[in-house]
């Protein structure tokens, strides 16, 4: 038992015999841990204000809708009765808000040209608490709840069409019942989200107007849900789809989260993170071999010394036990070194958020904002360190086991 | 003697006329022009059938050669006056709620027409069968005791088309009997019949037409022939833009 501290104040000291060496080894650690903390926290970061900044652009976090309305798109699958699952949704704790839209797929027409795009419904004081669009208006003024024929456009198919604020604009698509549905509205707002397939392909025009130009009645194609946070999104997906379920006039409805809706943002996170994985890889074996290198000086250097200790009565294993306490003690000082340092970096960005000036195209699409955040989190801080631990402990167990194979006579004669 | 060289002669003739016929471009050709005549007047009931709900339009529609075609809803009386006016390839509609013609753009040539199982390319491009593809005869069947080609259409290389292929079969009077769409990996996607061939407009027309989804058997659109007139003198200026809006018959 008082061997233990005994053990540590040798293995102390060792580390400090060759302080250059040690404090080196202890830099590359604490320097793998900086990077590892600080990358992670802005990836994991990034992906919130990515999905953020998605979800709050057009989809929601949840969206209830007809069976097979995302896939087929068919202005004939509805969500009959929006009032009773607002109702249900009035009920759930953590729900942000909710709106209804109605989408119809038609011609879009100015006196010189046509385009073929979505005709959106939205219901003007519900969308507002859901989604930007209220605050991407760009020209001109948001719908106000009592408006009719007005309509907001995207900014580049209204450059396309050349229409502005006040002009007309022929909507000319297919009702629910089949008949032809066609109207003229009048650009009331130019909104630009920045993802250009919003902004080049949807007309937005008050719900009731919608509902009555597409002879939709009541009826809806999406109920658009944001919750509190993102991680509230799953609780309240399965609260809707029991609320559903007890509905008779509901059953046909289904609850779709943000991942089956923005099935190419969770993909390119995916992508994101496998080759941020593979940089760390690379960077966690480099950082392996030098200690690796640090560790197998150590043995070669004193094997004289180790003899010593052998010819003295010392057993392998205690020798064992030292080395590896002294390769701990570099690597645990490491990365507390680097935790601290990495946390404090990535805490200084969290506040003061980083400037993008050329993101991608495909960032764009997402509606990312250009500064962004890292953010701290018990797990970005965790998985980079831990298996920088795990890769030194492990290297440092191979010098370690070739101490006990060394015989007391012939160590002591070499080097 | 001479009986019987007669006899040899019109037999030859015969054989010469029928491995002409059988030539698959000459079959389809004629078999378009049979349908199409070089005119033609019709009153037509089209029902696009779906699982849940069926709707019933009653259109009008004129056509001259094989590229110029006019078709104008009469009912039901909310959608009366919507018409559609084809030149060669392009496509223009009319709707009077608000008094504009629209011109297609060439990107929403492939969505359906008036909600049916036909697209608007269906319309635009039906002489691509006759331009851009290479017809061959693949078969013959007997059926109630006419003879019918069965027809493999393929693309010309380098020809803007839809489908990557096209099976027909067209009765050896010119009667349109069937024409199948496939995709560019060569899978089914919808089927053209043509049913109740009977007397009509003064030849033998099949009265009914079918648009048959191939994977959904609940989703098709028909096309019920109440009149046709083949061959009048229609005015000159009906394939135009004014008339497309100032329709009134």
């Amino acid at each position: 038992m008082r061997s233990v501290p005994v053990d540590f104040k040798i293995a102390w000291r060792n580390v400090w015999r060759n302080p250059r060496r040690s404090i080196l080894t202890v830099c590359a650690i604490a320097f793998a841990c900086t990077l590892l903390v600080f990358m992670l926290s802005w990836q994991f970061g990034s992906y919130q204000t990515m999905i953020n900044a998605a979800v709050k652009i057009n989809t929601g976090h949840l969206q209830v809708q007809a069976e097979g309305y995302n896939e087929k798109r068919s202005i004939r699958l509805v969500v009959p009765e929006p009032s009773l699952v607002a109702a249900l949704l009035d009920r759930i704790p953590r729900v942000a808000g909710y709106t209804f839209r109605g989408n119809a797929f038609s011609l879009i027409s100015s006196k010189e040209r046509t385009y073929g795009g979505l005709v959106v419904g939205i219901d003007p004081s519900r969308e507002a608490k859901v989604s930007t669009l209220v605050r991407i208006i760009r020209q001109g003024d948001y719908l106000s709840p009592d408006d009719t024929d007005q309509a907001l456009i995207g900014a580049i198919l209204a450059e396309n069409l050349r229409v502005g604020i006040g002009d007309e604009v022929v909507l000319l698509g297919q009702g629910r019942d089949g008949s032809v549905a066609a109207t003229v509205v009048h650009v009331k707002g130019i909104f630009s989200s920045g993802m250009d397939e919003l902004d080049r392909s949807s007309i937005r025009i008050p719900l009731r107007y919608f509902q009555s130009t597409y002879a939709m009645g009541e009826a809806v194609h999406e109920v658009v849900v944001l919750g509190q946070s993102l991680t509230h999104v799953e609780n309240i997906k399965r609260e809707v789809e029991a609320g559903l379920g007890n509905l008779r006039k509901t059953d046909h409805l289904v609850v779709l989260d943000w991942m089956e809706l923005l099935p190419g943002l969770v993909q390119s996170i995916q992508m994101d993170l496998v080759s941020g994985f593979i940089f760390y890889l690379i960077l966690i074996v480099v950082v392996a071999f030098s200690i690796l290198n640090t560790f197998l000086m150590v043995v070669f250097e004193r094997t004289r010394e180790f003899g010593v200790l052998l010819a003295v009565g010392t057993s392998p294993g205690r020798l064992t036990k030292l080395l590896l306490l002294e390769s701990s003690t570099i690597a645990f000082l490491g990365m507390i070194i680097g935790v601290i340092a990495g946390s404090l970096v990535t805490l200084y960005f969290q506040t003061h958020g980083i400037l993008i000036s050329g993101a991608t195209e495909i960032l764009r699409q997402f509606g990312l904002p250009e500064r962004m955040f890292p953010r701290l989190s018990a797990l970005s801080i965790m998985i980079g360190t831990g298996i920088v631990l795990f890769i030194t402990l492990l290297t440092a167990l191979y010098p370690a086991l070739k101490v006990r194979r060394l015989h007391p006579v012939k160590a002591m004669t070499s080097g | 003697m001479q009986r019987k060289c007669l006899f040899f002669l019109s037999l030859a003739l015969c054989i010469y006329s029928n491995v002409f016929a059988q030539d698959g471009q000459g079959i389809v050709e004629g078999s378009f022009d049979y349908i199409r005549g070089r005119t033609s007047i019709s009153l037509v009931d089209m029902t696009v059938h779906r699982p849940d709900w069926e709707r019933v339009f009653s259109i009008r529609g004129w056509t001259e050669g094989q590229d110029k075609s006019l078709i104008r809803i009469i009912a039901p009386a909310k959608d009366n006056g919507n018409a559609t006016l084809k030149i060669g390839r392009e496509m223009w509609i009319y709707n009077p709620k608000v008094n504009r013609v629209i011109k297609i753009p060439p990107s929403m040539m492939s969505q359906s027409w008036m909600g049916s199982d036909f697209s608007n390319n269906d319309l635009a491009k039906s002489d691509s069968l006759l331009k851009d593809y290479s017809h061959s005869i693949v078969g013959e069947e007997m059926h109630e005791g006419k003879k019918i080609y069965l027809i493999k259409s393929v693309p010309i290389p380098h020809a803007p088309v839809i489908w990557g292929m096209q099976r027909l079969k067209i009765r050896e009077d010119h009667i349109f009997l069937e024409q199948e769409f496939y995709d560019e990996d060569l899978k089914p996607v919808k089927k053209l019949s043509g049913l109740q061939i009977q007397m009509m407009g003064g030849k033998l027309f099949p009265k009914v037409w079918k648009m048959q989804k191939s994977d959904a058997k609940e989703e098709y659109t028909l096309l019920e022939y109440r009149e046709i007139l083949f061959d009048e003198e229609l005015p000159e200026r009906l394939f135009s833009l004014s008339s497309l809006k100032s329709l009134k018959r």
